[in-house]
């Protein structure tokens, strides 16, 4: 369905287009990165060096870790695990979540002061009164991970993989000519966790006026460069009472 | 006393009275508060507004900005104005009937006046934190967090799928707002539209979050842009009408029809997940390639494209589009984004 974008002529200026594939296989079993990021920068692994050796370098904290880090009660980060989310948005927080998860049962113990007795708001609102860290800890943590690997960089668009497709799809990509393909960088830049390591992927791709191009991102044990694709492979690292250590 | 001293007195009387009567600051001059005064721009939103207001049980039932702010907030700038004659317009802002007996207050925010504020809604931050690693691991547990945004009761559960992040605010609406067609009025129809008798239905459309409810549900304090951080969220523009017309170019597009509801929101509003300002969008931002290219719809816009090149060619009446559009739009000329894909 999405497979023509490549030769949109809106507007004067050449443009092209690219699908990544959230599809993958790892091991035995077929995974699909769904809800995942990647960007797009001009030029392709040559110009961007400096990024892909920041993107070996970083320390990956896992989802786990980070929450275990945190002091968070296993009960909640079993609830996370239960939806694999990120964070308490992720999903709805029943009634019953609130009986068996700590940091919720006190949220909606302070909501309730503080929302004159109204359950129902207590319930709902629940996340106005987690801890910070509990919060949106990760994400902050993840967010600023972003912008010291990017630094002065600028993706020049972004994009999610969605639900159904598992395709991140850019469209309009500005192209100098119309007859010449130039080089690009895509990657996820933050970890995405497969089971218990986490993939980068920094691939160069070529995109030209004329088709759209089509990406399906390599998967490996350990890290590698493969079809011009920089893939970074770690092991996740596991807490094991309140710290966490590569095993 | 002697005669000119008296004649200089009833003036001086007269200049003091009228004094009390006249109008004393800008304020009077308008019908109504604005916040795009210098003064008021120097005001740090929370000096003014508090969140929540201590009517919000009875205004809204969830904790909110329900109510203008307190005599407190406008008096130390504005005192000489509410001695400005009997009925001063300054305090028809807030209040029902001007006088020293008008408590009331007009429901809050007045919503037969201008808007002056804008919204600023980043799709690209709120579609990575709520976004999922796997939703087919959470088919049995519920959906997004956001589900009861608007505050009502949540839907009841069907077998169609559950895109979470888009859902969440937009939900297939069950009235049917107002339509109109989305013309750019630089570009001349090739015929008067002909007539139509298409009528779409309730279900095509989506909705929006339309107040505080949804965004305080996680912003209300804490996650920053907090409840009292009104100008992370809300910009100050020229004032406005909010016309809750929705413009379109495809009005027989039916978001819920089998091959289009079993689809991702973003399959085809592809931009979206990196949008960080909706103003920033020119138009619905569906590029039509998704459909006139796809074994679904091709064929079909093919043909009447051919009709409309063939209609042309014979000098007949242009022959007008209407598998998607309304006659309205369906006689304007094929934009290039249509063709030769």
């Amino acid at each position: 369905m999405l497979g023509l974008f490549g030769s949109m002529s809106v507007q004067a200026q050449s443009l092209g287009s690219l699908e990544v594939s959230g599809r993958l296989r790892v091991g035995s079993k077929s995974e699909k990165i769904t809800r995942k990021r990647f960007y797009l920068f001009t030029g392709g692994l040559d110009q961007h060096k400096t990024l892909t050796d920041k993107l070996k370098a970083a320390d990956v904290t896992s989802r786990e870790c980070f929450y275990c880090q945190m002091k968070a009660s296993p009960e909640y980060i079993a609830w996370l695990k239960t939806g694999d989310c990120e964070s308490p948005y992720c999903r709805e927080i029943t009634k019953d979540d609130t009986t068996k998860v700590p940091e919720f049962q006190a949220a909606y113990q302070k909501g309730i002061k503080q929302y004159r007795g109204k359950a129902d708001i207590a319930q709902m609102w629940l996340t106005t009164n987690l801890p910070p860290t509990l919060r949106d800890g990760f994400y902050q943590q993840r967010k600023s991970l972003l912008k010291s690997l990017l630094g002065t960089l600028k993706p020049i668009q972004s994009s999610m993989t969605d639900t159904v497709s598992v395709k991140a799809i850019f469209i309009d990509i500005p192209l100098k000519s119309s007859d010449i393909s130039e080089l690009f960088l895509i990657s996820n830049l933050i970890p995405i966790e497969i089971g218990d390591k986490s993939y980068v992927w920094a691939c160069e791709v070529e995109i030209g006026a004329d088709k759209t191009e089509k990406l399906v991102l390599p998967v490996a044990d350990s890290s590698k460069l493969i079809k011009k694709c920089e893939l970074i492979v770690k092991d996740l690292p596991k807490c094991t009472g309140g710290s966490c250590n590569t095993k | 006393m002697k005669i000119w001293l008296r004649l200089l007195f009833i003036p001086f009387v007269a200049i003091f009275f009228a004094a009390a009567f006249w109008t004393e600051s800008t304020a009077q001059k308008r019908d109504r508060f604005s916040h795009s005064t210098p003064a008021h721009k120097k005001k740090d939103c929370n000096s003014c507004h508090s969140n929540p207001t201590s009517n919000w049980v009875a205004a809204r039932g969830f904790p909110d900005v329900a109510d203008f702010p307190g005599h407190a907030a406008c008096f130390s700038c504005h005192q000489r104005d509410i001695f400005s004659g009997n009925r001063p317009i300054f305090c028809g802002t807030c209040h029902v009937t001007v006088g020293p007996r008008g408590k009331a207050r007009f429901p809050f925010p007045v919503r037969t006046r201008s808007q002056e504020f804008s919204t600023i809604f980043p799709h690209d931050v709120h579609q990575d934190i709520i976004a999922k690693n796997d939703k087919d691991k959470l088919q049995n547990v519920a959906v997004a967090h956001f589900v009861m945004a608007s505050y009502s009761p949540p839907a009841a559960d069907d077998d169609k799928p559950q895109f979470t992040n888009c859902a969440i605010c937009h939900k297939t609406r069950s009235d049917l707002p107002k339509t109109e067609p989305r013309i750019d009025a630089s570009i001349k129809p090739l015929a008067e539209a002909a007539s139509d008798t298409f009528a779409p239905k309730a279900a095509f459309f989506k909705d929006m979050p339309t107040g505080h409810a949804s965004c305080f549900q996680c912003h209300f304090q804490g996650l920053q842009p907090a409840g009292i951080n009104c100008a992370s969220c809300h910009r100050l523009g020229t004032p406005y009408f909010d016309k809750n017309i929705l413009a379109r170019y495809s009005i027989k597009f039916d978001h819920e029809s089998t091959n289009h509801a079993n689809k991702d929101c973003t399959t085809c509003h592809v931009r979206i997940t990196q949008n960080a300002d909706l103003k920033t969008m020119k138009d619905a931002d569906v590029p039509i390639l998704t459909c006139s290219t796809s074994s679904c719809h091709g064929s079909n816009i093919l043909e009447e494209i051919g009709k409309r090149e063939s209609s042309i060619a014979e000098k007949q009446p242009a022959f007008q589009c209407i598998y998607c559009h309304a006659p309205s739009i369906g006689r304007f000329p094929i934009p290039k984004s249509h063709q030769n894909p």
